[in-house]
């Protein structure tokens, strides 16, 4: 087995035994899965959320605050390591300083896809309507997997560059309030306030959420989609950049 | 001699820092154990962090068995083991898994690295720790362990920055019992820094005394000890203590 391998299997097998982060992120998006759908789920036969009902309409939120939840278990994972000084016994092995910093990530991201299908077969379970069948389970792994990757590397890259272990969960924070500066419970055309509207449009979750509106309840349309995945893949790219720069920045 | 660590001129300067190396031009020949001697903030722990990778220098070169670590570090690695000041033990892992991985990670087949791990368990004395959590190793074995792990893939080098910190006497007869036997029977390098100058003085041939950032002595133990005492009969400390008292002017003695 190669000294790449070995590193992945052990970010995985890590986050197997600590699974507290995306345990959290599972636990929080089944909260709000539940608590929205039970709570404002009757506003689901207006117009504006289309013919599919709130279920379909609340759900990406679900999707989106799982990988909130649980990016914050790379950093985790780097910070226990570093605060052990294991860190620097890998770090003096011939593993790639980049690999040490990425296993922890695709560790994160592969935990993440493994929730969000199950958050899936949930909402499947609750009659969540996939509007292009198959291909729309693929997408919605494919948007989680960009979110997630997005959201840990960024987290992995602060918790590096500062190596203080309460940074890890920074991106979350950061990210929390642009949740509710979107169109996270309501569609454009309810939201009155043109403040909030303005900033909405500014806001990347829109377009997370509304591409995986397009593929699930198809409210959404097929522009919000390719939008949201361009996004995303920017996100993704720079944030893995981010976390693999800093890897050159580590603090030993 | 045959250099196996050679710094030409090296330097590094910490951000917001002192200037922790002002030019240090050192060799250490293949075979020797060698030991780098100073006060504390002297630089002892920051050449040893160059020489294994883990810190960039500002300047300079140097070279480990011949590799120069500026066109590949990974190579150099392969090459030596570390054992830094501080435990670098994973806390939720077993003794005998975490020696295992180490092996792995060093190119060693399952097989391979579970004969290794047996050997070092063996030879440090942690087989009642065996498949115990490192958090639950007492302090002296936690170092034992620390040890044991820069050996794991056989190193040609050996740096060890204050390796007996924190072992009772027992231990650290044991652990020189090794080191001495990899110096003389399989010619390992040793680099030592140590604030225990007993163990220096027993089992060093060669040295270097740091103060300041700069070199300041150069050669065989006994020449300092000869140099400082001027024919009396001291010990390594005691010559220390002595040549600390008097000037710090360089005084290098060359092979």
């Amino acid at each position: 087995m190669s000294t790449n391998k070995l590193i992945i299997t052990r970010s995985i097998l890590k986050l197997a035994k600590q699974p507290t982060a995306p345990i959290m992120g599972f636990a929080m998006s089944l909260f709000f899965l539940l608590v929205y759908n039970a709570g404002i789920g009757g506003i689901g036969h207006m117009e504006a959320f289309g013919d599919k009902g709130y279920l379909a309409f609340i759900f990406p939120i679900t999707i989106i605050s799982l990988a909130m939840g649980s990016s914050s278990g790379a950093g985790q994972t780097l910070n226990a390591d570093m605060q052990s000084g294991y860190f620097r016994r890998l770090y003096l092995s011939p593993v790639s300083r980049s690999m040490l910093v990425i296993a922890p990530m695709l560790a994160d991201t592969l935990s993440s896809l493994i929730f969000t299908a199950i958050l899936l077969g949930i909402g499947a379970l609750f009659g969540l309507p996939f509007q292009f069948g198959l291909v729309s389970v693929a997408g919605i792994l494919m948007l989680s997997l960009l979110w997630a990757t997005t959201l840990c590397g960024f987290s992995a890259g602060i918790m590096l560059r500062t190596g203080q272990h309460q940074s890890a969960t920074i991106v979350t924070n950061a990210v929390f309030p642009l949740l509710f500066l979107s169109t996270t419970f309501l569609p454009r055309e309810l939201i009155s306030s043109q403040w909030l509207l303005t900033v909405s449009w500014a806001n990347p979750v829109t377009y997370v959420l509304e591409a995986n509106r397009y593929l699930i309840g198809g409210t959404s349309s097929h522009g919000f989609f390719i939008l949201g995945l361009l996004i995303l893949t920017i996100t993704a790219i720079l944030s893995v950049a981010f976390a693999w720069r800093s890897a050159k920045k580590i603090k030993i | 001699m045959t250099v196996e660590i050679l710094f030409k001129n090296i330097t590094k300067k910490y951000p917001k820092g002192p200037e922790a190396l002002k030019g240090i031009d050192l060799e250490v020949g293949k075979g020797d154990l060698f030991t780098l001697l100073g006060p504390n903030g002297a630089g002892k722990s920051t050449l040893v962090k160059i020489a294994t990778t883990l810190i960039r220098k500002d300047s300079g070169e140097f070279y480990v068995g011949g590799e120069n670590p500026d066109f590949d570090f990974s190579n150099i690695r392969r090459h030596i083991g570390v054992a830094l000041q501080d435990n670098e033990l994973d806390p939720a892992e077993t003794v005998e898994n975490i020696l295992r991985f180490q092996g792995r990670l060093f190119g060693l087949t399952k097989t391979q690295a579970q004969q290794r791990a047996n050997e070092l368990i063996d030879a440090f004395e942690l087989e009642t720790e065996r498949t115990k959590k490192c958090e639950t190793l007492s302090g002296g074995n936690k170092r034992r362990l620390h040890c044991a792990l820069a050996l794991v893939h056989r190193p040609k080098v050996l740096f060890l920055d204050e390796p007996t910190v924190g072992m009772d006497p027992e231990a650290r007869a044991r652990f020189w019992q090794v080191i001495t036997h990899l110096n003389k029977n399989e010619g390992v390098t040793v680099f030592l820094t140590t604030q225990y100058l007993e163990e220096a003085d027993k089992h060093a041939t060669q040295m270097a005394l740091i103060m300041d950032g700069t070199i300041h002595y150069r050669g065989s133990v006994t020449e300092f000890k000869k140099m400082v005492n001027s024919g009396e009969q001291l010990t390594l400390e005691e010559s220390y203590l002595a040549f600390m008292t008097q000037s710090h002017q360089p005084y290098i003695v060359t092979d």
